[in-house]
């Protein structure tokens, strides 16, 4: 293999991610109660935290979970307190991500609209950088 | 030849001005570092809900990476920091060593520590965010990094932010008006009079909040210039906190980089509520 060849695809790493995780998850809801963001995810506060783990799993595997779990990955912002919190080195925070990944996807999330961020890096580049600087830097 | 580089990331391009305080910080411990960053050097975090977008433009990152026989990296921006752990490392190889640049500074305290010769008189409270501390110890590093600067005082208190750093909580309802009420609260509790940010995305959301609640904000490679008696310009913070940005930026740079560009994408951000 030579130098810049992948060495594993993207889709296959979230593939190897999903099995592990799925199999390695405890459901005990120990992420959950940590998470400092479940004030902020409409429908997920009070809930049982094994079954919003439940409803996560789900959507990690591409199925719809419930509302409780789709607000709840929807408003992870990558605290990493779950991550602290898991018994069996799941990496939580991993399976959060992952799962918002997949429910983009299926639409069971819907997707983050984008389309300007390159755009707008772009004209701020202009705004604040030298042309000597842009043709460095960017 | 073998570089290193300063990755400052793609939404880095709003403050030029710490990624030139940078370089030169990293040349002045002894670690220079050719910056590099925007749409051609992203990790694709900007386009997450796209994975195969996301994929190729961090490949691209790498391979650029890889062309230019990066030796280390610095990186600046704790999205890609954990992108290159997480999925560009292990998808593409690394070849390459890599460091925060907090990290790399603090390696060069030394260093650092001579060139800070002006006295800074500052009560300051950290940004602080619960994320990224497993990765990097932003919450210790960069205040031991500031307590070598004469004359400021870094102050404790036990908030720390969710997420880590602002850019989360934005797309969150709800979320980054109560980090900023919490975290001003905390500056007033514990005697602050300044605010020192950690990552970009904390300084664009928190510098409206001098303009509105008397506390100064700045970031922390701003006060590391600052007590190096190094000049520069917080040119987000003055369009942030201008009554008119148009007219802050004035009509020659608007032309330059383009106006219509600049209404339809910088200027709604430089004016949203604060």
């Amino acid at each position: 293999m030579g130098p810049g060849e992948p060495l594993v695809s993207l889709s296959a790493l979230r593939e190897a991610e999903t099995a592990r995780i799925t199999a390695a998850c405890l459901r005990c809801g120990a992420c959950f109660a940590a998470c400092p963001m479940v004030p902020f995810a409409p429908g997920a506060e009070g809930a049982q935290g094994g079954a919003v783990v439940e409803g996560v799993l789900d959507l990690l595997n591409g199925g719809p979970g419930d509302e409780a779990s789709r607000a709840w990955v929807a408003a992870c912002t990558r605290s990493g307190s779950c991550n602290a919190a898991c018994p069996e080195a799941v990496n939580p925070m991993l399976m959060l991500r992952l799962a918002k990944w997949r429910a983009n996807e299926t639409g069971a999330l819907p997707k983050r609209d984008a389309r300007d961020a390159m755009a707008r890096v772009k004209a701020f580049a202009r705004l604040t950088m030298t042309e000597e600087e842009q043709a460095r830097w960017l | 030849m073998a570089v290193n580089l300063f990755w400052y990331g793609c939404n880095m391009t709003r403050h030029a001005e710490i990624i030139r305080l940078s370089e030169r910080l990293l040349e002045c411990v002894g670690t220079p570092a050719q910056p590099v960053g925007g749409p051609g050097a992203c990790c694709g975090s900007p386009k997450e809900s796209e994975p195969r977008i996301n994929e190729a433009m961090a490949a691209r990152t790498m391979d650029g990476f890889a062309a230019r026989e990066a030796e280390r990296v610095m990186t600046w921006c704790p999205s890609c920091h954990m992108n290159l752990e997480d999925f560009m490392a292990p998808v593409k190889g690394q070849g390459f060593r890599h460091a925060h640049l907090c990290e790399a500074l603090h390696e060069g305290r030394g260093a650092l520590a001579k060139l800070m010769t002006q006295h800074i008189p500052a009560r300051v409270l950290l940004d602080a965010h619960v994320g990224f501390g497993d990765r990097v110890d932003v919450n210790t590093l960069i205040p031991e990094l500031l307590r070598l600067v004469p004359g400021v005082e870094m102050l404790d208190h036990p908030y720390r932010g969710a997420s880590y750093m602002c850019f989360g909580l934005a797309n969150v309802p709800g979320a980054l008006p109560a980090h900023k009420a919490r975290l001003l609260a905390a500056a007033r509790e514990a005697g602050a009079d300044t605010i020192v940010t950690i990552f970009h995305s904390c300084h664009r959301e928190m510098v409206a909040l001098e303009r509105d609640h008397g506390i100064r904000v700045v970031n922390w490679v701003h006060l590391l210039a600052e007590g190096a008696g190094w000049d520069y310009r917080d040119e987000y913070k003055e369009w942030r906190n201008a009554e008119d940005p148009t007219a802050a930026i004035g009509p020659a740079r608007m032309a330059a980089a383009g106006e219509e560009a600049v209404k339809r994408l910088a200027l709604p951000e430089l004016t949203r509520p604060r």
